[in-house]
């Protein structure tokens, strides 16, 4: 890569900045961008509180590790950290101080409020894609962060400038798969990369009849479905409140079609980061030929 | 669902996935999709050879 000589472009950041990363906007307020630190934190806390309002504590339902009364599964050293909200809430947990907030507010071990985990909600599919999207966008506002940091270490006295903002490319891709290479001058491999990703997420819902990306049902198979947002966003407004009379024959298949989709975006937004990253360091032709 | 709507679903779904795995690699959709379907050949005549394998054992230990 381009870089100053005396830069290893393969060195990351340091620890310091990877946990400065979990709190939104501490990372611009670092890079003295005051008005970009109070709108990244501001807006992951709004999302956040706009889909807790209708979650509350639902959202302990749907974490990784069980945080209930031992009987139940859970231990109490997770029940502790749980009302800090650290129990695997994914992506929540990205956005640390509003998850945590939100944890403190609702946290209940005793026997109705773990009842209370379990009930559902007018609105939860929404208010869950809300409070998800907050923690995805909270990680955007992270890599745009790391990016800056890494375009001023590597970039000498005058840092190059990307064709697009790379963490915005992969924050589009994560919307509308391919939409963030179009926005770094990749607008045909985008639109192939994008329908790839979107019929095989169709495909899923086809064979579940709708049921397959559901966070109240499956919560970790979401967790994966989410990283295509767009997709976990028309399932939560369309599909997601639908009554599931008896189980569709194919629905474990739609389940991992919809979940392989959100993993296939993953590698969509990556690759979305990494062309508009190359635009401003570019790889050497000697690697670029390596196929 | 029986062993050949399985494999139907298994090789549309591989196409899309070779498309991102190798689209990675390229700059453009033409060279993507060409790179894809390489891709998904290869990837199919694996899937056979498993799937083969899987059978012979099935036979051999299970039995018809």
């Amino acid at each position: 890569m381009a870089t100053r000589i005396d830069i290893d472009p393969a060195r990351g950041l340091g620890w310091g900045t990877f946990l400065s990363g979990f709190v939104p906007g501490l990372l611009q307020l670092r890079l003295g961008q005051t008005n970009l630190a109070l709108l990244a934190f501001g807006s992951c806390t709004a999302l956040f509180f706009a889909g807790w309002s209708m979650v509350h504590e639902r959202l302990f339902y749907w974490v990784l590790l069980d945080a209930g009364t031992p009987a139940g599964g859970g231990s109490s050293i997770l029940r502790t950290l749980a009302q800090f909200g650290l129990p695997t809430v994914l992506p929540e947990l990205m956005n640390l101080p509003a998850n945590a907030l939100g944890a403190l507010l609702s946290f209940d071990a005793s026997p109705t409020g773990e009842r209370l985990w379990r009930m559902p909600r007018d609105g939860e599919h929404v208010g869950g894609f809300l409070t998800g999207a907050s923690g995805m966008l909270a990680m955007f506002w992270s890599a745009a962060g790391h990016w800056e940091l890494r375009r001023r270490r590597d970039g000498g006295a005058t840092p190059p400038k990307p064709i697009a903002d790379p963490a915005l490319c992969a924050a589009l891709s994560w919307l509308v798969p391919g939409l963030g290479h179009a926005r770094a001058g990749q607008k045909d491999k985008g639109v192939v990369m994008g329908l790839s990703v979107a019929f095989v997420f169709a495909l899923g819902l086809f064979f579940s009849h709708g049921h397959a990306c559901d966070r109240a049902t499956y919560s970790v198979w979401w967790m994966a479905q989410n990283l295509f947002g767009g997709g976990s966003l028309f399932a939560a407004l369309v599909t997601g409140p639908w009554q599931m009379e008896s189980a569709p024959q194919h629905l474990q298949l739609g389940v991992v079609l919809c979940t392989v989709a959100g993993l296939m975006n993953l590698v969509v937004m990556v690759d979305a980061f990494t062309v508009a990253e190359r635009s401003a360091f570019p790889v050497k032709p000697a690697l670029e030929d390596v196929s | 669902m029986s062993l050949l709507p399985r494999l139907l679903v298994m090789l549309i779904v591989l196409f899309p996935i070779a498309v991102v795995v190798v689209g990675q690699r390229h700059t453009n959709a033409r060279d993507t999709l060409q790179a894809a379907a390489k891709r998904t050949g290869r990837w199919a005549l694996w899937l056979a050879a498993l799937v083969l394998t899987m059978e012979v054992l099935g036979f051999l230990f299970i039995g018809w």
